[in-house]
């Protein structure tokens, strides 16, 4: 089964085609720089620019799949469905993903399978072929979300932790712009952190009171982080490389906290057998929390599994492909189901469970 | 359509237009108002349809005296000490009115907005007539604040310039905020909107906790709840990364009566929350470049709506949400770190 799938739900404009879990191709043109350029996101800056690309975008994605044969045949013949993200993400930007899968699905009387934006990125890791057996843990750490989420199967998710307040790439990138990294800064300061001594500034890790940890959460520690980057004076590159390291520390810290009373308490206290662990989301490129992850995960014998490349971990259209792939079970029968477009539409706060 | 400068003729002129029920363009201490005859309801029906509103929005009105004042409505305690101290000057008192005046000049539950111009013309006009003018500002609705009359002509049809009689044009007026608007029908009086009269409530408060800091929202949306469904509710917030803009907004959501989990708006810049009543929605500027994104987020239909709308990061598109002053009740919020770890200084309304 081969689907076109777009994704319009941030700075990212996407397209990609999928068979089944493997990827023909998965084109993805990114506003970020420009974006950058203005120090924040401009939403009418990226409204305008998806609609002036996604046509193309579309096309590279189904030339690229199908080098020998005309988009119209390709359309026509080759492609059995259009997956598109409905959210969550920006609305107006979600909008243009939208009508134009719902335009093409209309054209060439294709099924249209709307994709959250969360799942997607939660099942990223199944993207390429795999045999991996649920129930499993998922992570996903983006800009936009931090979830923990127990998968007892495709499409039954129950979230074990979420957050209260900041997502954990956001909370980096705040970090980030106060250390004067400009936006977003998140990878900067992963870099910076690097050169930086963890023990010359302590920073507290959030909620290290909660008995039952079920939430992330990052407000106290970006106070602490303000009120200790306010008491400081001329910060020289070694402080601010300190001070990268310290916050990142801390952030990373609590989640594995977090995560390590959860997997206890599935594992031991519920008896449950899970053996895999899954993390996805922008975040997931974060090395050092790869490899905080990784041994967490052998401290539980799980084995981690992540997005087989970095085009699978930022925003991306194959992931959306490969969800709808996996929502419907890869059955045929079930497609006829998606033939009614009219309730298709944006859902800016939608809700992975 | 006449427009006219100022000298002997002007008021005789304007006076003439008001008795046959015409809109009169004219200068005020603030910005350019137009004015109808407050008692006559064909001259506020013309009004309606030059201004473009939604009806039901009331139209605050002109007088000379206090005395004058008291023939419309019945002035408090309250109002009558900001009669005293304030007017003439540029401030709109609320008070509850006599329902003496044409339909749709009070507001739909009695409230009528009365001010004292601290403009000669203005006063001059309104003795020569007799009875009071409607003093709302001269641009369409949701138009730029008419300094001059260009900015009012620019931004309007045909049509609409049609609909006005005579304008009486004294070229640019300094740019001073519209009049402070001031509710005296409640036990505290409420300020609806900022103007350069600022009333030194106690409205800074010392939260030790997140807890508290949710508290303080709750009050500050029991305080002006009242005012739900009549006019946009603007919470804007301001402060440091970590202050607790999102933390107030939970505890305005759970006043709201709403449950759903309330979280940082960064990165989608708009959540939307709501309950079986209620619908919240949650704005963050930080990550956007210009203020007048905001306007492509459909800011302006909210307004319109007359959402209750939490804004964090305000402060970087504080001109947009100025913008609407007039449509808007915009409660400022201030958060500032104090001098404890879990200290922070709140203060609102006159920021």
């Amino acid at each position: 089964m081969k689907i076109l799938a777009i994704d319009t739900s941030c700075d990212e404009t996407a397209a990609a085609v999928t068979e089944k879990l493997s990827v023909l191709s998965n084109i993805i043109w990114s506003q970020a720089s420009l974006h950058s350029k203005f120090g924040g996101v401009m939403p009418s800056l990226a409204q305008r620019m998806h609609e002036e690309r996604i046509d193309w975008v579309i096309e590279k994605a189904l030339k690229t799949a199908f080098p020998q044969h005309t988009i119209y045949d390709i359309l026509s013949t080759k492609i059995d469905a259009i997956a598109v993200t409905i959210g969550p993400g920006l609305a107006i930007a979600l909008g243009v993903g939208i009508d134009r899968a719902k335009k093409l699905a209309l054209e060439y009387k294709k099924p249209l399978i709307p994709v959250n934006h969360i799942e997607a990125h939660l099942l990223s890791p199944l993207v390429r072929p795999n045999n991996l057996q649920f129930p499993a843990f998922g992570l996903v750490v983006s800009g936009g979300n931090t979830m923990f989420v127990l998968i007892n199967k495709i499409g039954d998710y129950k979230i074990l932790a979420q957050t209260h307040d900041d997502a954990l790439g956001e909370a980096l990138d705040k970090a980030a712009r106060l250390l004067g990294f400009g936006y977003p800064g998140a990878s900067v300061l992963e870099k910076t952190a690097r050169s930086g001594n963890p023990d010359v500034y302590k920073l507290p890790i959030p909620l290290i009171n909660d008995k039952v940890r079920d939430r992330f959460s990052y407000s106290g520690l970006k106070t602490a982080f303000v009120r200790l980057v306010d008491s400081l004076k001329n910060i020289d590159k070694t402080q601010t490389a300190n001070l990268a390291i310290s916050f990142q520390n801390s952030a990373f810290s609590h989640i594995i906290r977090v995560l390590d009373y959860q997997i206890e308490n599935l594992l031991k206290n519920e008896k449950l057998k899970i053996d895999n662990f899954l993390l996805g989301g922008g975040v997931a490129n974060n090395l050092n929390l790869r490899k905080r992850l990784k041994d967490l995960c052998k401290k539980h014998n799980l084995t981690l599994h992540v997005p087989y490349s970095k085009k699978i971990t930022g925003d991306n259209a194959a992931m959306i492909g490969v969800c709808a792939f996996l929502r419907i079970n890869g059955k045929r029968q079930v497609l006829n189901e998606f033939m009614d477009y009219s309730k298709i539409d944006r859902n800016a706060n939608l809700k992975l469970a | 359509m006449k427009i006219i400068k100022l000298d002997n003729k002007t008021i005789p002129l304007a006076v003439e237009a008001l008795k046959k029920g015409g809109l009169v363009i004219y200068p005020t201490e603030t910005v350019y108002g137009i004015g109808a005859d407050a008692t006559n309801p064909d001259a506020i029906k013309k009004l309606t349809k030059y201004k473009n509103r939604p009806f039901g929005k009331p139209y605050s009105v002109a007088v000379t005296t206090q005395e004058m004042a008291e023939k419309y409505a019945s002035l408090n305690n309250t109002a009558k000490k900001l009669y005293q101290k304030y007017l003439p000057g540029p401030l709109t008192v609320i008070s509850t009115g006599k329902h003496i005046l044409a339909k749709g000049v009070e507001a739909e539950d009695g409230k009528l907005g009365i001010r004292i111009p601290d403009y000669k013309l203005v006063t001059d006009i309104v003795t020569l007539f007799g009875k009071p003018i409607t003093a709302t500002s001269a641009n369409a609705s949701y138009k730029k604040r008419p300094y001059k009359i260009g900015d009012i002509l620019e931004n309007i049809s045909d049509k609409q310039k049609k609909l006005i009689d005579i304008i009486i044009d004294i070229g640019e007026l300094p740019k001073n905020e519209p009049s402070t608007v001031v509710d005296t029908t409640l036990d505290d009086f409420v300020t609806l909107r900022q103007g350069d009269i600022k009333f030194k409530d106690k409205n800074e408060v010392t939260s030790r906790s997140e807890e508290n800091t949710q508290n303080v929202a709750k009050e500050l949306w029991q305080k002006y709840e009242s005012h739900k469904g009549t006019r946009a509710v603007i919470f804007a917030l301001q402060g440091k990364m970590g202050a607790g803009k999102t933390i107030f907004t939970k505890g305005l959501a759970k006043a709201m009566g709403i449950e759903e989990l309330v979280t940082s708006p960064t990165f989608a810049i708009e959540n939307e929350y709501q309950s079986d009543k209620e619908k919240l929605f949650h704005f963050d500027a930080w990550r956007l470049n210009k203020s007048d994104e905001m306007k492509a987020l459909g800011f302006e239909d909210l307004i319109k709506n007359k959402s209750v709308i939490s804004i964090e990061w305000a402060e970087r598109v504080a001109d947009i949400i100025r913008e609407f002053d007039d449509e808007a009740i915009i409660i400022w919020v201030k958060i500032n770190y104090g001098k404890e770890e879990n200290e922070r200084l709140i203060s609102w309304g006159n920021i």
